[in-house]
């Protein structure tokens, strides 16, 4: 075969690879629209309106190329878009329709969830999340006081959307954090219970317009299978996080009962052990949190370079969070019943036959488990100083 | 001989590695855990006697005929016609099952990242570039599979590592719940994998040191199990029960890799390296098939029938299923069977034939020479 | 049955021409007759107005000529060596009656040290073109070549493609005897074996195949000579003739010999079992076999310092993917894979993208085009005119593709890093294979994403895996994996773990050094104490 038969060949196929590129899954940047947060409500006559928060790249610049040799200067703006459907599928198609760009699903941070569209059942709407090959499986799931939507139409005075201060508040752990991957777990786990954080708008600033505030996390919501049958407040949701082993950074405020005065210390590690154990059709939990702390704060007149006064704190350190915890029990384990710390699959672990015969009344059990919360606390630094500061030298208790 | 190149006994460990894995790590995780789930993990080491087993028969068959392949002793040992008939049912195996493979790719690769892209295409240009390795013939395979290796082993490990801050150890708890009887149930999936060790059938009579060839081919099948407990592990640490929840578990659990908001949805670049690997495996499954046809046919060369063979494979690989669904259910349900008695069993009676008429054959040779 | 015609029509007139050429070039001896020899030669060299016909007696008695071209011999030793001493008045002493004795003449006379007897025309004809002086005197039947060839030559420079920071500063130049001389200065052991042949029906340039006896296979010294043997063609004016005739696969955009101008890459390659073939009138020389590894190395790897060589070698390996694919995965990433990149990048991205008209693709391939056209053209342009075209190049790129909207600038700057990239791979002909690959990645990239930059990468690689050079795969060491052979490609090991040789080219001498070489102090000690010992 010639060479120029050969180039003629080759010079064939390349054009139609040209030719091809312009259908299938080839999409430019500019066809596309990004959503970056999603919210779910129910309407009254049970449609599902679905809100997005999308990002429009040609919003910032208008008519010159932003930045010019400089590149983009982050000129983004946002707009939030809605649609109804009596699925999740549907409300798309009708938001898409008003669209003229295609969404994108590659870059959604939050789902926020509409109160009331949690309390109807979340598990289609999850279905269609994790069904989605682009949406991400670590994109975070909240639930808002109020519909999503007036959640997702906030202008936050920090961020560049709202749907970055929640992807933000999230991912710092102060309160609970979920993603698609773990309330799938939770929900198909042997517990059939979930928690999401709960967010709740924060009263504008005065002077300033109604919309421009953030939404913050500040509870937690509670489901039993897929439905949200109530919630509770941030100093419970600390309690909880103990429960599930997830505290990260909490600040705890403690006052010794001899002394005036607050002492404040912060965490720098903890963890929570668990131990289940079954004696004659008895369930019965043993929950060991341990917790390393720094003292950030002395309001009272000691000066914690003493070891006696070390003791001290550490005693009051561990009362203070044995009550937290056990708020967080009394509250979520006795009255709503919700397995939200996973001791079902605690217990399947450890004792799989026992707990294979009563899996199916789990939820009659759960209430009746006895649980035994020891908790241990130690302070490492007292910070950088020794002696509280700004008090006179004779003030001081050595 | 056909084939005139020579490897040597690594190339052919390496050469089968990667064939092996290459759509073991896909669906087997899901499979397995939807009869093991959390002793999933152990499947593969239960599974694993069956290659062992392949790999034995195998080599115990190029010994008695040791130039010949799988194709061509099979005629040897059962008599033309009888001999014919096993080959036919040999290379239509291989070539169902390798249609299944080029299946289960293009499955994937539009199931997951080019969505409206036509399957024929997706599929089409693979088995295109696979016939320019086939046509170069068992050297140049060999080559791209040190080639293609480390590139597979890498991808894997590296990715097990990005998973590590999302491993939840606990997901692995109560190991043995039920017994071994879930473990072993699993491990009926991952045996249609092991099965497909009878490849070295092909690949042992152009050996250049035939003696390392079991060495090899043991290992590889150690190799093969140890990757797949460990992918089966780090799916089911970060997965836990919701495993057998996704149709590819795998790539799913790579999808979850975030590191420092950066490195996030690499799962494109993941499957761009695994192409590599399932490039080998259909290729070398083509190339046995390619080759096997034209031993069949008594050609003196196997490059005209590739390219007749890619079309072929390309119409089973259509033709196999009618959607991911069925393609599924047939591989968790009566394909291990199915490939279990053509890969093993069929060549496990060859073997026993082959040692019986050896042995029925000697006295009367001695007679002959008295 | 056209075809076969055809090729039948094409053997006869090859066929033909060689008897031609067979005919010029006949065996034809010269006679004793100064002047039939001399109206033969001047029938061979009608109009060249260049070719020297000096005629003389010796001594005053004897007809002798002298031919030359001018130019291409030293006039000034031809005066002072040839026809000075020839010419002048015999002594006394001398007979002078009989004819002048040959013998007296070159042992007394002639103060030229090299000098060649030729029998033949053809002969005469070879040393004339080749500058050597031919001497005929009367009444003998054969001419006297004389070494005095001298033309202008180029000094012996830096090469200019191949700079390094350290190591030797030499190259070649066009003179095949300085290449030569420079390659004898590196090697003085009488193994290093210079053999000469010529190629070319009218231009008849010499051609050596060196290699070093003991180290280098003697089948591939033969192989070489096969092929070179079988090159019929006009003329070679540079070594890249030679490579497409004898190259392995003809079609592949991958170089399969490896050319350099250095002379230190040469001796190093000869030390490892290759061959080299140089020409007259280049200073490029042919080097085989090769692997693809060895268009990745510089020769300044062997001269700095391992463990920096490593580090260089790496980022070149990486380099190189970037040359090949950045491009490609620009295209795929961007409109396939949107969700790989970071959300404020993609939005940046996107804004920039908003004014241009052309999809990702076309973007990429116009810039590309782009890019080689001002590389092209900084290539071929005179040294003062580089700088102005950098400039606009700089201009236009840079500056006014973006705001006449034809480029985003995340674009500009994938070219950009692309171009440096490619730079970095020392072997400019390995470069130009990327180069051109590059483009058929993007469209595959335009067409099946990153699936289809793997299917590309894929082809390329059975397309290198299929690859041999004279004989070795163009893959070796990677692929057939040759464990002990890593320490040469994946790192750069100290000189004193380099013992062996490639096992591919130097099988024949598999151990290049000593081994336990390892600097130690405690080495020098045991010396020390051991020579005290023995004294």
């Amino acid at each position: 075969m010639g060479m120029l038969q050969k180039a003629a060949k080759i010079l064939f196929v390349s054009i139609h690879f040209i030719l091809l590129s312009g259908c299938w899954d080839r999409v430019e940047v500019n066809d596309l629209t990004l959503i970056l947060g999603l919210g779910i409500d129910q309407t009254k006559d049970g449609q599902i309106k679905l809100t997005a928060e999308l990002v429009t790249p040609n919003a910032g610049g208008g008519g010159q190329t932003v930045g010019g040799g400089g590149g983009g200067g982050g000129q983004v703006q946002t707009i939030v878009s809605s649609g109804t459907g009596t699925t999740v599928a549907d409300a798309i198609s009708d938001l898409q329709e008003r669209l003229p760009r295609r969404v994108f699903w590659g870059h959604t941070k939050v789902i926020v969830f509409g109160e009331k569209a949690a309390k109807a059942g979340i598990h289609q709407h999850l279905d269609f999340l994790s069904r989605n090959p682009k949406i991400r499986l670590r994109s975070n799931v909240l639930v808002s006081k109020g519909t999503a939507k007036s959640v997702l139409e906030l202008l936050p005075p920090i961020e560049q959307s709202s749907a970055e201060v929640l992807r933000e508040l999230s991912e710092s752990e102060l309160l609970l954090q979920v993603t698609v991957k773990d309330i799938l777990q939770m929900l198909s786990g042997d517990a059939g219970a979930a928690a999401l954080p709960m967010v709740k708008i924060l009263p504008p600033e005065k002077g300033k317009k109604e919309l421009e505030t953030i939404a913050f996390i500040q509870r937690t919501a509670i489901f039993k299978k897929d439905k949200m049958i109530g919630d509770i407040d941030d100093k419970l949701t600390r309690g909880v996080l103990w429960l599930r082993n997830e505290i990260k950074e909490a600040n705890v405020t403690i006052t010794l009962k001899e002394e005036k005065g607050n002492i404040t210390s912060t965490m720098i590690r903890a963890h929570t052990e668990f131990i289940p154990e079954y004696e004659k059709g008895k369930w019965k939990m043993i929950v060991k949190a341990t917790s390393e702390d720094d003292i950030i704060l002395n309001g009272t007149k000691l000066n914690l370079m003493n070891p006696k006064y070390t003791k001290m704190i550490e005693k009051e350190l561990e009362n203070e969070v044995n009550k937290r915890i056990r708020d967080a029990l009394k509250k979520v384990q006795k009255e709503m019943k919700a397995d939200i710390f996973g001791f079902a699959d605690l217990f399947h672990r450890k004792h799989p036959r026992e707990w294979n015969k009563v899996k199916n009344r789990w939820e009659e059990i759960f209430p009746t488990v006895e649980v035994i919360v020891e908790t241990k606390a130690y302070v490492r630094r007292p910070g950088i100083n020794t002696a509280p500061q700004g008090l006179p030298e004779d003030e001081v208790k050595e | 001989m056909i084939e005139k190149g020579k490897i040597s006994a690594i190339q052919m460990g390496i050469m089968i590695y990667p064939t092996i894995i290459a759509t073991g790590i896909l669906l087997v995780p899901a499979i397995t855990t939807r009869h093991a789930k959390q002793d999933m993990w152990l499947s593969p080491l239960w599974a694993s006697f069956i290659g062992f087993l392949t790999v034995y028969i195998a080599v115990q068959l190029n010994y008695l005929y040791p130039k010949k392949t799988l194709i061509e002793y099979s005629e040897e040992i059962l008599g033309k016609f009888l001999g014919k008939a096993v080959g036919l049912v040999f290379l239509f195996y291989f070539l169902q099952a390798n249609g299944i493979i080029i299946r289960e790719y293009g499955e994937f690769v539009v199931g997951n990242f080019l969505t409206n892209t036509p399957l024929v295409v997706v599929m089409g240009s693979m088995i295109l570039v696979c016939s320019f390795a086939v046509r170069s013939g068992v050297e140049v395979i060999a080559r791209l599979a040190e080639m293609i290796m480390p590139v597979v082993v890498i991808l894997i490990f590296v990715n097990i590592i990005l998973l590590i801050p999302d491993m939840e150890v606990a997901n692995m708890f109560p190991i043995m719940e039920k017994g071994i009887m879930p473990s072993l149930k699993g491990a009926v999936i991952p045996v249609g994998w092991f099965t497909e060790f009878i490849l070295i059938a092909f690949l042992l009579p152009y050996l250049a040191d035939r003696n390392n060839g079991k060495k090899w081919g043991m290992i590889s099948v150690t190799a093969v199990m140890l990757t797949l407990s460990f992918i089966n592990i780090a799916v089911l640490f970060v997965l836990g029960g919701v495993t057998d929840r996704f149709v590819y578990p795998a790539i799913s659990a790579v999808r979850y890799i975030s590191i420092a908001d950066f490195l996030e949805h690499i799962e494109a670049i993941v499957m761009a390296l695994w192409v590599a690997a399932v490039f080998l495996k259909v290729t070398v499954f083509y190339y046995a098939l390619v080759l096997g046809t034209a031993q069949w046919l008594n050609l003196s060369d196997y490059r005209p029938v590739v390219f007749p063979m890619g079309f072929l494979l390309l119409l089973f690989a259509v033709w196999s299923a009618p959607n991911l669904m069925e393609l599924t259910h047939f591989l968790g349900t009566s394909s291990p069977f199915f490939r279990m008695s053509i890969q093993t069993a069929l060549p496990l009676l060859l073997l026993l034939i082959a040692k019986w008429r050896k042995r029925t054959n000697n006295p009367n040779q001695v007679k002959c020479q008295g | 049955m056209f075809f076969f015609k055809e090729n039948k029509k094409k053997k006869q007139i090859v066929k033909n021409r060689q008897d031609q050429n067979q005919n010029q070039y006949q065996q034809n001896f010269l006679s004793t007759d100064l002047n039939q020899n001399l109206q033969e030669l001047q029938n061979i060299y009608q109009n060249c107005i260049d070719v020297v016909f000096r005629e003389f007696k010796i001594g005053g008695k004897t007809k002798a000529a002298l031919i030359y071209i001018d130019g291409l011999s030293n006039i000034e030793e031809i005066d002072a060596s040839v026809l000075t001493p020839l010419m002048k008045e015999s002594d006394a002493k001398e007979n002078t009656d009989q004819l002048i004795h040959v013998n007296y003449i070159l042992e007394q006379k002639l103060t030229v040290s090299k000098i060649k007897r030729v029998q033949t025309m053809t002969e005469c004809i070879e040393h004339i073109s080749g500058g050597n002086p031919v001497l005929f005197i009367d009444q003998q039947s054969e001419g006297f070549a004389l070494g005095l060839s001298n033309w202008e030559k180029r000094s012996i420079e830096e090469p200019v493609g191949e700079s390094v920071i350290r190591g030797p500063r030499e190259g070649f130049t066009e003179s095949l005897g300085t290449n030569l001389s420079l390659l004898r200065r590196k090697v003085r052991s009488p193994q290093l074996k210079m053999k000469s042949m010529k190629i070319g029906e009218y231009t008849q340039t010499e051609v050596v195949i060196s290699y070093i006896e003991g180290i280098a296979d003697q089948t591939l010294i033969q192989e070489v000579e096969t092929r070179l043997n079988r090159i019929k063609i006009d003329g070679i004016l540079e070594t890249n003739y030679i490579e497409e005739l004898i190259e392995d696969n003809p079609y592949s955009p991958f170089p399969q010999i490896l050319d350099t101008e250095r002379p230190d890459v040469v001796v190093a390659n000869l030390l490892e079992g290759r061959v080299a073939i140089l020409q007259d009138g280049t200073p490029f020389v042919l080097i085989v076999p090769i692997s693809f590894y060895s268009l990745l190395q510089s020769p300044e790897d062997y001269y700095q310092r391992s463990l920096a060589s490593t580090v260089v070698r790496w980022m070149r390996y990486i380099f190189l993917l970037i040359s090949l694919l950045l491009p490609s995965l620009y295209v795929a990433i961007l409109t396939f894979h949107q969700e790989m990149i970071p959300t404020t990048l993609l939005i940046n991205i996107a804004v920039s993208r908003e004014m241009i008209p052309f999809p990702a693709l076309v973007e990429v391939l116009i810039m590309e085009i782009v890019f080689e056209a001002l590389r092209e053209a900084g290539l071929r342009l005179p040294k003062q005119a580089g700088a102005a075209v950098s400039i606009v190049g700089a201009l236009v790129i840079g500056q006014a593709a973006i705001q006449a909207g034809l480029a985003s600038s995340p674009l500009i700057m994938v070219v950009a890093l692309t171009g440096i990239a490619s730079f970095t791979i020392p072997r400019y002909t390995a470069g130009i294979a990327l180069r051109i690959l590059r483009f058929p990645m993007v469209l595959l990239a335009g067409t099946l994403g990153l699936l289809g930059i793997m299917l590309g990468l894929l082809m390329i690689v059975t397309h290198m895996a299929t690859l041999r050079s004279f004989g070795v795969p163009y893959l070796s060491p990677m692929a057939p994996m040759q464990g002990r052979e890593m320490k040469d490609v994946l790192i750069r090991a100290p000189w004193w773990k380099l013992n062996t040789r490639p096992r591919l080219t130097g099988t024949d001498n598999i151990q290049r050094q000593g081994p336990n070489q390892k600097p130690n102090p405690d080495h020098g000690d045991d010396k020390t104490s051991k020579g005290k010992g023995g004294s």
